[in-house]
C-alpha cells in the first residue's frame, strides 16, 4: 500500500486485527466442519475453504509468496486432485464414515489431546522458537528473492530430497494404474461404475 | 460495394461504439472516484485528518471501481461481439435487429436472464450449488488487479495493486475457478454436469503446466515477477517484445542501423561485443523462435483454461447437454456466463502484457511523440491550475501517457480476442483422449526441453 501513508497506519491499527479474527470465524467453522461432515466430498470442499482462510493469514503475516502457493497448490492443486478421486472411487463414503468415527472415539481424543499438547507447548516455550524480528524490514520483493535463493543454495538438498520424493510416489502411481485392465476393460468398468453411482445417488434422494 | 466489406465495416463501427461505451464508463467512474470527489472532499472544509484519510480510501478504491464498472459492460460487448463475428466467418448476419444494427441485442439478453427463474434442483446441495458460480466468479474480479497496474503504465491511482508477487498472483487466482465448476458440476446432482465438471477439472490440470512454464519462461528473461517491470522493459520497440526475444536481436540491428548510417565507430564497439560472444547470432535467432512457440504453448493452454472451443470439453453439447452449468438458470448462469467472457479477457490481457509489450507502441518514437503532442495541447487550456475550472477538469480527466497506451494494450488485448473467436469458428472439438494426449505427450515435453533451451540461450546472447 505504498502511496496511502495514512490508510496503511490506520489499517495496521484497527483493520488488521479485525482480519484475523474474521479469518478465524471463517476458518474454525470450516475446519469443524471437514471432520464433521457426513458427505466426505462436501468436507473435501471445505478443506479447500480451510486452506484459503489459512493463505489470508499468510497474507496478514505479509508472506504473500507462501499464501499464493497454499491457494495453488494445496487450495486448488491437490486437494482438488483428492475430491475427484473420492468422487471417482467411494461414492459410499458417506455411510462408512459414521461406525468409524463412534468406535475410535477414545484413541481419537487421546490422540487429538496429545497433538494439542505437543503444539500447545512448543509455542509456549518461545525461547525455543525464536522470533524474528527484523523480517518486517524485507520488502515483498526481496522476500521473494530470498525464498528462491535459499531453496536453490541452504536447502537445496531438503528440496531435491521433496523431488525425489514426489517422483517415487509419481512411479508408484504408474505401478498401480499399469496393473489395471487394459483400455477397453477399463472404459466399461468406468460406465459400470457411472451408472451405479447415479442410482445410489438417485436413492438418496428417494429416502430423503 | 462488396458485401463482405460493408458488413466488416458495421462489425468494426460496433466493436468501436462499445468500446468507446465501456472504457468511457471506466474512465469516468474512475476519475469521479479518484479525483473528482477527493478534490470535493478537501474543498469542503472538513478537518484536515479526516479529509485526507476519506480522499485516501476514495483513491485506493479506484482500482475496484475500475474492475467492477468494466466487467459486466465487457462481457456484454464480449457476447455480441462474438456473435456478429462468428456470422462474419461463417458469412450470416448475426443478431441485427435490437437496437440500431443489433448492437442492444446483449442488454436485451442480460435483461432477460436477470428475470428468469431461479430453480435449485431437486436433491441438489443448495449451499454447494448456490456457492459455485461465486467462486468461479470472484477470481476474475481479484485476479486482474495487478494487470491493471501494468496496463495504465503505472498510473498513480492504480501502482497499489501493484503486488510484487504480480503474474504468480495472477496465475494463482486463475487456478480458483475450476473449484467452481466442479463444485458446481457435483452439487447439481446430475450426471452430465459431474462428467462436465470433472472433464473439466483434469483439463485445467493438464494445461495449466503448460501455461505456467511459458509464463515461467517470460519472467526468467525478465528476471523478475513484476507485471510493471516486465511491461517497462518491452517499451523500445517491436523487437524488444518477448514475444520477439525479449531485445534478443536489437544489438544486431543495431548493427545494420549503424553501418547503414556509416558510423564507424559504433561498428567496431558493437564488432567487439560480438567476438567475445561468438555463438551470439545463432543463439539470438534460436531464443526468437523459443519465444515465439511459447507464445503459442501459451494460447492453446489459456484457450483450454478458459474451455473455449477447441478445448470446450467440460460443456460439449453433444454429448452433455451443457456440462457443468446444466441445472443452472436466472442469475447463477447469468454469473457463470459473465465469468467465462471475463476470464477469456483476462487471458488476453495476460498475454498482451507478458509477451506483446504490455501498453507500449510497437514502433520508436510513436508513444513518445503522441504523449508530448497531447501534453503540447493539455498545456494551451486555459486556467488549467484553478481547480473546478474547465482547463483543470480536463487535465485532470487527461493523462496523455496513460492514454497512449490505454488505447495500445485495448488494441493488442481485443486483437486477441478476436483471434480466439477466429480459432473458435475454425477448428472442431478435441474428443478428451486426443486433448489429453496433446497436452502430456507433446506441449508439456516441448514447454520443458524451450525453458531448458531458453536458459542456456540466455547466457549466450
Amino acid at each position: 500500500m505504498e502511496g496511502f501513508p495514512q490508510l496503511t497506519t490506520w489499517a495496521q491499527a484497527n483493520v488488521e486485527q479485525a482480519v484475523f479474527y474474521l479469518l478465524a470465524v471463517i476458518a474454525i467453522p470450516l475446519a469443524y466442519g471437514v471432520v464433521c461432515d457426513r458427505n466426505i466430498i462436501r468436507s473435501g470442499f471445505l478443506l479447500i475453504g480451510v486452506f484459503s482462510t489459512i493463505a489470508g493469514l499468510f497474507i496478514l503475516l505479509s508472506a504473500q509468496f507462501l499464501a499464493l502457493a497454499q491457494i495453488m497448490i494445496y487450495g486448488v492443486g491437490i486437494t482438488l486432485v483428492v475430491v475427484i478421486a473420492l468422487m471417482l472411487t467411494n461414492p459410499k463414503a458417506e455411510k462408512e464414515s459414521m461406525p468409524a468415527l463412534s468406535i475410535h472415539k477414545g484413541p481419537a481424543i487421546f490422540v487429538a489431546c496429545f497433538l494439542f499438547m505437543c503444539v500447545y507447548l512448543a509455542l509456549r516455550s518461545a525461547e525455543n522458537w525464536p522470533v524474528k524480528t527484523d523480517v518486517a524490514a524485507l520488502s515483498a520483493a526481496e522476500n521473494l528473492s530470498r525464498i528462491g535463493q535459499s531453496l536453490l543454495t541452504n536447502y537445496s538438498f531438503h528440496f531435491e530430497f521433496a523431488s525425489i520424493l514426489l517422483l517415487a510416489a509419481l512411479i508408484g502411481a504408474v505401478m498401480l494404474a499399469k496393473a489395471e485392465p487394459a483400455v477397453h476393460d477399463l472404459n466399461e468398468l468406468s460406465a459400470n461404475e457411472d451408472k451405479l453411482k447415479s442410482s445410489e445417488r438417485a436413492d438418496d434422494v428417494v429416502k430423503v | 460495394m462488396n458485401p463482405a466489406v460493408f458488413e466488416i465495416g458495421k462489425f468494426a463501427r460496433l466493436t468501436v461504439i462499445w468500446l468507446s461505451i465501456i472504457f468511457g464508463a471506466v474512465w469516468a467512474a474512475c476519475w469521479a472516484v479518484g479525483v473528482f470527489a477527493p478534490a470535493l472532499i478537501n474543498a469542503s472544509g472538513m478537518p484536515t485528518e479526516t479529509a485526507s484519510l476519506a480522499s485516501e480510501v476514495l483513491r485506493a478504491l479506484v482500482p475496484v471501481v475500475a474492475v467492477a464498472v468494466f466487467i459486466p459492460i465487457n462481457a456484454m460487448f464480449m457476447v455480441l461481439c462474438e456473435r456478429r463475428a462468428l456470422a462474419l466467418f461463417t458469412v450470416r448476419k448475426g443478431p441485427n435487429r435490437v437496437g440500431p444494427d443489433g448492437l442492444l441485442q446483449t442488454a436485451a439478453d442480460a435483461v432477460k436472464l436477470l428475470f428468469k427463474e431461479d430453480i435449485t434442483p431437486h436433491g441438489a446441495d443448495a449451499v454447494m450449488f448456490t456457492a459455485a458460480p461465486i467462486i468461479f466468479f470472484a477470481p476474475s474480479i481479484i485476479g486482474v488487479l495487478p494487470l491493471l497496474a501494468a496496463a495504465s503504465g503505472n498510473h498513480e491511482l492504480f501502482r497499489s495493486v501493484n503486488l510484487p508477487t504480480g503474474i504468480f498472483y495472477v496465475l494463482a487466482i486463475a487456478s480458483i475457478p475450476v473449484v467452481g465448476i466442479v463444485m458446481g458440476g457435483w452439487a447439481s446432482n446430475n450426471k452430465y454436469s459431474l462428467v462436465g465438471a470433472l472433464r473439466s477439472a483434469a483439463q485445467a490440470i493438464s494445461y495449466e503446466i503448460p501455461l505456467v512454464l511459458s509464463i515461467v519462461a517470460v519472467c526468467l528473461m525478465a528476471g523478475t515477477l513484476d507485471v510493471v517491470k516486465i511491461a517497462d522493459q518491452q517499451k523500445d520497440s517491436l523487437l524488444s517484445w518477448n514475444i520477439f526475444g525479449g531485445g534478443a536481436l536489437l544489438p544486431y540491428v543495431n548493427l545494420v542501423v549503424a553501418g547503414l548510417q556509416g558510423n564507424n565507430e559504433q561498428v567496431q564497439a558493437i564488432m567487439q561485443h560480438f567476438q567475445a560472444q561468438p555463438l551470439g547470432p545463432f543463439a539470438a535467432v534460436l531464443m526468437v523462435v523459443c519465444c515465439i512457440i511459447f507464445f503459442g504453448i501459451y494460447i492453446t493452454g489459456a484457450c483450454a483454461e478458459v474451455n473455449r472451443i477447441p478445448f470446450d470439453l467440460p460443456e460439449a453439447e453433444s454429448e452433455l447437454v451443457s456440462g457443468y452449468n446444466t441445472e443452472y438458470s436466472g442469475i447463477k448462469f447469468a454469473i457463470f456466463f459473465l465469468a467465462e467472457f471475463t476470464n477469456l479477457f483476462v487471458v488476453c490481457s495476460i498475454a498482451s502484457i507478458m509477451f506483446l509489450g504490455g501498453g507500449h507502441a510497437p514502433l520508436p518514437g510513436l508513444e513518445q511523440g503522441f504523449t508530448e503532442m497531447l501534453g503540447g495541447i493539455l498545456k494551451q487550456l486555459p486556467g488549467s491550475k484553478e481547480i473546478f475550472s474547465p482547463g483543470w477538469l480536463i487535465n485532470s480527466l487527461v493523462n496523455p501517457s496513460t492514454v497512449s497506451q490505454a488505447f495500445w494494450i485495448i488494441l493488442k488485448t481485443y486483437s486477441l480476442v478476436i483471434f480466439a473467436i477466429l480459432i473458435r469458428a475454425t477448428l472442431p472439438r478435441f474428443r478428451i483422449d486426443q486433448l489429453m494426449a496433446f497436452g502430456w505427450k507433446r506441449l508439456i515435453p516441448l514447454s520443458l526441453i524451450l525453458l531448458i533451451a531458453l536458459t542456456y540461450l540466455r547466457e549466450l546472447v
